[in-house]
């Protein structure tokens, strides 16, 4: 039984990761492994991206979507809670209402968007797109950590009540802390939407020094050649940070009810 | 004290000459939307003009060329966007029309040219009927054929093909000889896919055009929906004989990495595509074969019944019509017009002025594509019809598509295409 | 529990805010634009007033069927299903206690986020070069097997455009499923299996009526974003046959792209995106009144 788990765990990781392993070999190497063997290892590609202003890109990435997860995130915990606990009027449109923006393609929210940003002067400014960002993020968000709380035991709330915790506790102090596996999986799914977003980014986005990571990947995409190699080590760098930030939060994931914790 | 007297009017003396200055000349800054990856180039010939020019400040800025024109015509309908923006020729004259950019004869009277206006290539697709100049052309390239020689040698072809019919027969003698791929073409049928611009060529050396202006000032098509079919046929053929490899429909791009990644380790034996491009294959092949000479040559493209021809393509520059600089803009782009530019930092692109062209070395494999600049032709009335080329381009790239990997028939395909093109040649851009 | 109005006002407030303030202007607009003949060159201008027409004209159009069966259930239904069986499969895989035993939860974990933290035009990229016909490493396996005779255009062959289309889409978008579905899993108490199991009830008995069960909400929140995300989806298609060959794989999306950024008809690809709402609309409307009640109706 260990043997098929661990064959299967291999088969599947490694269709996983093949693909990536692809994009990691040929940022080693001249034209990216794309237009013919090369051979030898060459750091020019690296070298070449970050020339071209590589890690403000970055920067930019980080800081945008890092801050757009963290208030998205509680901003969803917050109207998740309300939704899985509470019954009250207009509660079943509301939850349906969360979920109109998605309800468009993207492509047809970005020229209205744009004038309205255009107006506001919102054009080429961080604050702009976590704002963004945030309203992406918020629908799924709040309907994964509903269903997340609907695994979390209403006994639990009630047993806090009894020990006379105010409403706001019980959210903060005994609830967040269980559903942390459920708001890590949401959290990173905010995260990396935003990292590999790239429509709005292109509108909002026009000046080098605020443009984000997909932004400074498409540059590579010239009219008639692609820079490939340059393309690869892009990639190679937009995938390495994702995996670093939740290598601490990985732990996280594995949760459970704390023993006891129900009277 | 008469030390501290003089040191200190030496001091306020000379502060206040550098405020007077500074404030003398304020600084204005102007953005460059450039679209090209040769951006560190571009800085460096930025740089030059700042200095030759104290006062004003450039800033660089980059979109993809997939989504420049309706992120500037976006910009621009909200008052935004930079001063001077990189264009493709065909699309200055709508988006002039579009009110995105600033008319340009007043600024050309007050600061000429050096060699007039004239002496640019392409000019009637930067202006309108009333001859309002919406851009000035920039650089210029056409495509052409290339060549693996040592692949030719192999199957026994001793010289170019000459005619449409020489090259299937070529590529079929490649096959047949080698097994390799003879003439790899991008099927695909992509929004701003390759094919287009093989299917125009034919059609223009055949005599035909999709637009063309008649006498009497309006615009129709010489182009039958047999006439198409016809030349979906031969497209075809290259494809159910098995010389062009079926995996090209879905390349829509002549510098499609498998395409490209063919011509470079000689499984191929004719492409086609801009010089940029070549340039590309040519140093690829290089890298991965040091010290070797190139087997590769270019050549003009096949000639039809008439003639043999291609497109001029090519890049224009134009001002923004909300731009708050417009005479520093135009500064700005005389001086990217300039001699230096193309000869010390653009060397990718060929200057499209016809007195610099002639200075141009293109140099041994480039050759085929000087030769086919002096057969190439401009859009002409395809700029100046009512039917919006983009529309055009995506509608033929579809139908070829379509035909060409059986979806549907070429004789279907072909009516259809005519239909559309029609139904866009009576609406104006709607 | 005692609703209190003030604390759910409070709660809810920031989120309803942002997206007030964010998709309401948009819709409004597209609304509107839908009903003029709004031109990309005419923007300043704006454009005529024509009514229903544009709505007409899409639904009248040959092209209607096609675009419906190509996203309802070439894009959309074949990539969320396969997204949800493939996703649950590596869910159940990574929770399996023989991981823990290896200590190899963390790097499973890592490297099923690897896929997901691809850009997609990366992942575009990399998938073609792959499937590629005469350079590509799943030709090569497929002929040295002896599956195939002769090399497969994955992209350009009708009857496999599709399926590689997916094969993308997925391999981009289950690690999100993947994780999602791990960490419902690892909330199940544990002394729910062990009990049942103590009861001698079979692997499968215990999949089916505990994990099951707990996975439900999860499933139906995924099920139902997966569903509007891929429907509305553009960029995979794009980016991976631009629509083609010919029109073969042109999606709702993608048409609105091109009647919209190549065309320049801004009110007709309006009135597309308007459909395209509308649709998901009463999906999202029957979903919630017929499947997903009896999850949620569990949590209150």
């Amino acid at each position: 039984m260990t043997a098929l788990v661990l064959l299967a765990t291999v088969i599947v990781l490694f269709f996983m990761v093949y693909p990536a392993v692809y994009i990691f070999y040929g940022s080693f190497k001249a034209g990216g492994g794309m237009l013919g063997e090369m051979s030898g290892f060459t750091l020019a590609n690296y070298r070449r991206i970050f020339a071209s202003g590589f890690v403000l890109f970055t920067f930019n990435s980080v800081t945008i979507c890092a801050v757009a997860t963290a208030v998205s995130t509680f901003v969803s915990v917050c109207a998740a809670y309300v939704f899985s606990r509470f019954r009250f009027r207009g509660r079943s449109v509301l939850f349906g209402a969360v979920l109109l923006g998605q309800m468009f393609p993207w492509i047809m929210l970005v020229n209205p968007l744009f004038v309205a940003y255009a107006k506001l002067g919102l054009i080429n400014s961080y604050a702009g797109m976590i704002f963004c960002y945030t309203a992406f993020t918020i629908p799924f968000s709040v309907y994964m950590l509903t269903g997340y709380l609907a695994t979390v035991p209403r006994s639990l709330d009630e047993a806090a009540t009894m020990d006379g915790a105010s409403r706001f506790q019980i959210v903060w102090r005994i609830v967040f802390p269980i559903m942390l596996p459920g708001i890590v999986a949401t959290a990173t799914y905010a995260f990396l939407l935003c990292w590999t977003e790239y429509l709005f980014a292109l509108a909002f986005l026009t000046r080098t020094e605020m443009k984000t990571l997909p932004l400074g990947l498409y540059q590579f995409f010239g009219d008639d050649r692609v820079d490939w190699g340059a393309v690869m080590a892009a990639s190679a760098i937009a995938t390495l940070p994702t995996l670093i930030l939740f290598l601490p939060l990985q732990s996280r994931l594995t949760g459970g009810l704390a023993a006891g914790a129900v009277k | 004290m008469r030390k501290w007297t003089l040191a200190l009017t030496a001091v306020v003396l000379g502060a206040a000459f550098t405020i007077g200055h500074a404030m003398a000349q304020p600084t204005v800054n102007l953005t460059f939307r450039f679209n090209d990856t040769e951006e560190k180039e571009m800085r460096a010939a930025l740089d030059r003009f700042e200095k030759e020019n104290p006062g004003i400040k450039v800033e660089l800025q980059r979109i993809g060329w997939r989504d420049a024109r309706d992120q500037f015509l976006r910009e621009a309908s909200v008052g935004q966007g930079p001063d001077v923006v990189h264009m493709a020729q065909v699309w200055v004259k709508e988006m002039g029309q579009a009110g995105a950019l600033l008319p340009l004869n007043d600024l050309m009277k007050k600061a000429p040219l050096p060699n007039g206006f004239d002496d640019f290539v392409a000019r009637e697709l930067a202006q309108d009927k009333k001859g309002v100049i919406f851009g000035l052309p920039w650089t210029t390239d056409t495509w052409a054929m290339v060549y693996r020689t040592d692949v030719l040698k192999e199957a026994g072809i001793t010289k170019l093909p000459d005619t449409w019919a020489e090259l299937h027969d070529d590529s079929a003698q490649i096959t047949k000889r080698t097994g390799k791929t003879g003439f790899g073409f991008p099927a695909g049928g992509s929004a701003s896919g390759a094919i287009w611009f093989l299917a125009n060529y034919y059609w223009w050396s055949n005599g035909k055009s999709m637009v063309v202006e008649k006498p009497d000032g309006t615009y129709g098509m010489n182009l039958t929906a047999a006439d198409i079919a016809e030349s979906m046929h031969y497209f075809k053929s290259f494809l159910t004989e098995g010389h062009n490899p079926t995996s090209n429909l879905s390349a829509s791009d002549a510098h499609d990495p498998a395409i490209l990644q063919a011509l470079v380790s000689g499984k191929q034996g004719i492409g086609t595509m801009p010089p940029n491009t070549y340039k590309q294959v040519l140093e690829t092949y290089a890298a991965a074969n040091p010290g070797k000479p190139l087997p590769f040559v270019s050549g003009p493209f096949p000639k039809g019944s008439v003639t043999r021809t291609s497109n001029i393509g090519g890049r224009m520059l134009g001002i923004n019509i909300n731009s708050k600089h417009p005479a520093e803009a135009w500064k700005l782009i005389q001086y990217l017009a300039s001699e230096p530019i193309f000869t010390t930092y653009y060397t990718t692109q060929f200057p499209a002025q016809r007195s610099l062209l002639k200075k141009v070395d293109f140099g041994v494999e480039l050759k085929g594509f000087a030769e086919q600049l002096g057969y190439a032709r401009t859009w002409g009335p395809y700029s100046d019809g009512p039917a919006p080329i983009g529309a055009m381009w995506n509608a033929t790239g579809r139908a070829f598509s379509a035909a060409l990997s059986g979806q549907r028939s070429e004789k279907d395909a072909a009516e259809e295409l005519v239909q559309t093109v029609s139904k866009l040649m009576k609406s104006r851009g709607q | 529990m005692r609703g209190g109005r003030l604390f759910i006002a409070l709660m809810l407030a920031p989120a309803f805010l942002i997206l007030g303030l964010f998709y309401v202007y948009p819709t409004f607009q597209n609304l509107a634009i839908s009903l003029t003949d709004l031109s990309l060159l005419r923007l300043k201008v704006g454009g005529n007033f024509i009514g229903l027409d544009n709505y007409r004209e899409f639904v009248q159009s040959p092209e209607f069927g096609h675009l419906l069966f190509n996203t309802v259930i070439w894009l959309t239904a074949l990539s969320v299903i396969l997204r949800l069986v493939i996703g649950l499969g590596m869910a159940l895989l990574l929770d399996s206690p023989v991981l823990k035993r290896l200590r190899m939860s963390t790097v499973a974990k890592l490297a099923i986020l690897v896929p997901w933290a691809t850009p997609p035009i990366v992942a575009v990229v990399i998938w073609r070069w792959m499937l590629d016909a005469q350079n590509g490493v799943v030709n090569g396996v497929l002929q040295s097997l002896g599956i195939v005779d002769h090399p497969v255009a994955f992209f350009a062959d009708l009857r496999t455009v599709w399926p590689s289309i997916v094969t993308v889409i997925v391999w981009n978008t289950v690690p999100l499923v993947a994780i999602s579905l791990l960490a419902s899993l690892q909330s199940i108490p544990d002394e729910l299996n062990e009990a049942a199991e103590l009861d001698g009830a079979t692997r499968w008995q215990q999949f089916r009526h505990i994990t099951l069960p707990f996975l439900m909400p999860t499933i139906t929140v995924l099920t139902l974003m997966s569903v509007f995300w891929t429907f509305n989806n553009f960029v995979y298609v794009w980016l991976a046959t631009g629509a083609g060959p010919g029109t073969f794989t042109n999606v709702l999306a993608t048409e609105i792209y091109i009647k919209a950024f190549v065309d320049f008809r801004m009110g007709y690809s309006s009135a597309v995106g308007m459909v395209m709402a509308l649709v998901m609309a009463v999906f999202g409307v029957v979903y919630y009144r017929f499947i997903a009640p009896s999850e949620l109706k569990d949590s209150l």
